[in-house]
């Protein structure tokens, strides 16, 4: 335990922060609201059943958690010709009406406790800025978190036919110990006929907890793809999100996770549909191994004006363990009726004939298991467009397969 | 007949006005359903004290639980006032046994029965009382001929007294409790009429049980309550409810159906409601399948003006199996969210459940379903379908299936689609010579086929008609 008195989560700290960062009146503002509002909102939704909430946030003790003062942390931003990926405080040096315009229009700064707390306490941001017409190549963004916790923001902004596809990876580094809380909240804005992909591989410490929300805003034509990838923490409570608001406009969600021992991974991927032509492909396999627990909700919302609407979701869990939990829940809600939607949601153990036909031909058992627990992920891997994202993550599936 | 008021004249004067002046202003606070009028229920139909107990205790878990708010996208149930549900049995009561004369039913209704091509005799019997209507002439039939091996079918208030210790037993206790959920504990609390089915070990029962003739029939229908033991290596398909839509004086409707499959029985309980538009419809209908048991239930859900019924079963001993085959249609102003929940408590477990919904006219579908897969109950698998069809921009379809898997070994299928009517077909006819309504009529009753097939060919008829009916207007 650390003996280090904490800075509470008060003005003072929240003061701190935004003055360590230079950043503008309007945003302290918008930290301080933030914080005041912590007292009135609640966790953010969870699935319920009668009888059972399938993730609980409340048990968490954020305020002992949370260290607002140490935010240590490397990080590696690697641009890409055209494109401005900068830190925080250069953000706002350089694109401060910018960010001003952006901050909080994805996601509501106050949407729920978790929320909040990260506008009131970032300290770790990134903006990413693709101005109108620019292709650029991969932009890849590494954090390292050193310390108790850490609340990191990103802000993506293509212009009207710009693209850019982003790696973000979320680490733990060597020092820490003990419980930690990594916060990390991802605002997209595309433009007309942009296209953003933005993949996560989060690999923070079996000792974290882990709260993300990513959310997009796709205009006419626009594509903004997510790529979600958990392999660590104790507990991930993660939202990927987008918002269709523009004629054709295209979104795709591509979830993998990988649960063993005690971990618990509660995943909810929505998509909106608000206009005409669009289409939303949503794909999320996962494996669960030991004790863990997956908690999927897929959300298919397709509104009155959505004409000519098509939407998919499938959904597989591949159970190794009998202590193992799979929770499902895959929505459609569809008020346009020249829609075509469907979702799919499966869950089972690797299969026995396929086993029975590799050890017959010799494969020893634990190895045919792994060979076909690799093969299940195919299809999302497959789906993942970005070499380097997928090559690592099918490195992390392969050495916990082998721990 | 008696009622209510037979009732009271029947009691001495002064508690009379006692109990008048009680009941009145009980009706007219905020207070709601009080121990009084349940008294009386129970009084009225002269029953046992531990059934009197039970009513109380349900009354008061019915007082002490919230409304089932804050699911997501689930019926408005604002207008189900708890203090306004008193008033809703109470004219009830005083019109016990529904309406005297066919001219006083609804003229909605009068139509749909002309329409159904019911004779006038019928019709006759449909609104009255006393009146015999055709099932319930089977129903004799039934009974003389399968009494001698045991089988009991009765009215369930008549089964509280002649077959006490088989109902004290089994009558909200192990399936339903009155705890399960507010309108579970309403329905305990004031429950009336209803059948009570019990297939003695080794007995099957070949032809359909059919209740429909419980139509307003016994004071507060609109809280019936079905009782089905099936014994083991036993069979029975029980048919409930009306083809036609009920009469319903007042706007709730909180049924219990408790279903107790024996080892290795099988038990088919089929039904096609079609409740005015008026009405709330809260059931609770859950079936408890032993060791190698097979339940299934096929319903159509056709009218009310909001449903919210997901049938369950919990699988209980080892191979069990559990069919659900439902259909739902929602047209203007309807609200129907259904679906199906199945326990799989069990290994070697089974279930399937396929789901249709037509939505039209600004009308709303929602299949909620649960599958609950519980540690241990390996080897077990299940399979969803749902399919939902569109009619218009006006209605909407959801589909919020949850499913909660804990072990490992087992097959759990999910699968939605929704669609819209699809314009190729309805040309495709048309190009054949048939009109427009006669073709989208067509691909509606081959979007359902596979519910209507599991009925006995005169329910297929009429579910057919019915949804005829409601696509008449919304047509051409």
């Amino acid at each position: 335990m650390s003996t280090q008195v904490h800075a509470t989560l008060s003005e003072d700290a929240v003061e701190q922060i935004s003055e360590d960062l230079g950043e503008p009146e309007w945003l302290l503002e918008t930290r301080k609201d933030a914080l005041a509002a912590l007292d009135d909102l609640e966790m953010p939704d969870v699935i319920q059943t009668p009888g059972r909430k399938w993730t609980n946030l409340d048990a968490l003790d954020y305020e002992t958690l949370v260290d607002p003062l140490d935010y240590a942390q490397d990080k590696d931003r690697i641009d890409a010709e055209g494109v401005d990926v900068l830190s925080w405080s250069d953000a706002l040096d350089e694109h401060g009406e910018l960010i001003e315009d952006h901050f909080g229009s994805v996601v509501d700064t106050e949407r729920d406790y978790l929320t909040a707390l990260s506008t009131a306490l970032f300290s770790a941001g990134t903006v990413v800025y693709v101005p109108e017409g620019v292709d650029a190549e991969d932009v890849k963004i590494r954090t390292t978190m050193n310390s108790r916790s850490l609340f990191n923001y990103t802000l993506v902004i293509a212009e009207e036919s710009a693209s850019v596809t982003i790696l973000e990876r979320q680490t733990t580094g060597e020092d820490t110990e003990g419980d930690q809380y990594y916060s990390g909240v991802v605002e997209a804005v595309a433009g007309e006929n942009a296209y953003v992909q933005y993949g996560t591989l989060q690999n923070l410490s079996e000792e974290s907890y882990n709260y993300q929300v990513k959310r997009g805003h796709a205009d006419t034509y626009a594509s903004i793809d997510w790529i979600e990838g958990n392999i660590g923490s104790r507990l991930t409570k993660s939202s990927v999100e987008t918002r269709l608001l523009g004629d054709s406009s295209e979104s795709q969600i591509v979830g993998a996770f990988f649960g063993h021992d005690d971990q618990h991974v509660d995943i909810a991927a929505r998509v909106w549909h608000e206009a005409e032509h669009t289409v939303a492909d949503l794909v999320t396999r996962g494996v669960l191994d030991d004790e863990a627990r997956s908690v999927y909700e897929g959300v298919q919302d397709v509104g009155t004006e959505a004409w000519d609407t098509s939407s998919y979701q499938r959904e597989n869990t591949l159970m190794l363990s009998d202590d193992s939990e799979a929770d499902a829940s895959p929505k459609l809600i569809i008020n346009n009726h020249d829609t075509e939607a469907s979702h799919s949601a499966t869950v089972g153990q690797v299969d026995a004939e396929d086993m029975f036909y590799m050890t017959s031909r010799g494969v020893h058992p634990e190895k045919a298991k792994n060979m076909l627990v690799e093969g299940f992920f195919v299809p999302v891997l497959e789906e993942v467009a970005v070499d380097e994202l997928r090559e690592d993550l099918d490195q992390l599936i392969y050495e916990r397969l082998r721990e | 007949m008696s009622s209510d008021q037979d009732h009271l004249k029947e009691t001495d004067t002064e508690a009379r006005f006692e109990f008048k002046k009680e009941e009145n202003s009980a009706f007219e606070t905020e207070k709601g359903l009080t121990e009084e009028t349940v008294r009386v229920i129970s009084e009225d139909k002269d029953e046992p004290e531990w059934m009197l107990e039970r009513r109380l205790r349900a009354l008061k878990q019915f007082q002490e639980m919230p409304m089932p708010t804050g699911w997501p996208g689930a019926p408005d149930l604002s207008e189900v006032d708890i203090a306004d549900i008193v008033p809703y049995i109470r004219p009830d009561i005083e019109t016990r046994g529904g309406a005297e004369n066919w001219e006083d039913l609804p003229e909605e209704i009068q139509d749909t029965f002309d329409k159904l091509g019911i004779p006038e005799a019928e019709k006759n019997a449909l609104s009255g009382v006393g009146a015999q209507y055709e099932s319930e002439i089977v129903y004799q039939n039934m009974q003389e001929r399968w009494e001698e091996k045991g089988v009991i079918f009765c009215d369930m208030d008549k089964a509280v007294q002649e077959h006490e210790e088989l109902v004290k037993e089994h009558f909200m206790t192990k399936c339903v409790p009155p705890s399960d959920n507010k309108f579970a504990a309403l329905h305990g609390a004031v429950w009336s009429g209803g059948s009570f089915v019990y297939i003695p070990e080794d007995t099957t029962v070949n032809m359909p049980v059919q209740a429909y003739f419980r139509m307003n029939s016994e004071g507060m229908g609109q809280f019936e309550h079905t009782l089905i033991i099936a014994e083991e290596n036993s069979e029975v398909h029980y048919i409930e409810g009306c083809s036609a839509p009920k009469y319903s004086a007042f706007n709730l409707h909180s049924g219990g159906v408790e279903v107790f499959v024996g080892e290795n029985a099988h038990v088919q309980y089929s039904t096609v409601q079609n409740w005015s538009k008026n009405t709330y419809n809260l059931n609770t209908k859950r079936a408890i399948c032993e060791k190698e048991g097979t339940m299934e239930w096929v319903s159509g859900s056709m009218g009310s003006k909001a449903t919210m019924l997901y049938p369950s079963t919990v699988l209980k001993g080892p191979g069990a199996t559990d069919n659900h085959i439902t259909i739902a249609m929602a047209g203007e102003g309807q609200d129907i969210d259904t679906g199906a929940k199945v326990y799989h408590n069990a290994p070697d477990t089974k279930s399937t459940i396929e789901s249709k919904s037509i939505a039209k006219d600004g009308g709303r579908t929602n299949y909620r379903g649960l599958v609950h897969i519980a540690d241990g109950a390996e080897d077990s698998s299940t399979s969803v379908e749902c399919d939902a069809l569109m009619f218009d921009n006006d209605s909407t379809s959801d589909t919020m299936p949850y499913m909660e898997i804990q072990e490992s070994k087992v097959d759990v299928a999910h699968e939605a689609t929704v669609g819209k009517i699809g314009d190729e077909d309805v040309f495709y006819l048309q190009s054949r010579g048939l009109d427009d309504d006669d073709a989208k009529q067509m691909i509606v009753a081959g979007f359902i086929e596979p519910i209507t097939e599991e009925l006995p060919i005169e329910y297929a008829v009429e579910l057919n008609r019915l949804i005829e009916l409601e696509m008449e207007g919304s047509l051409g």
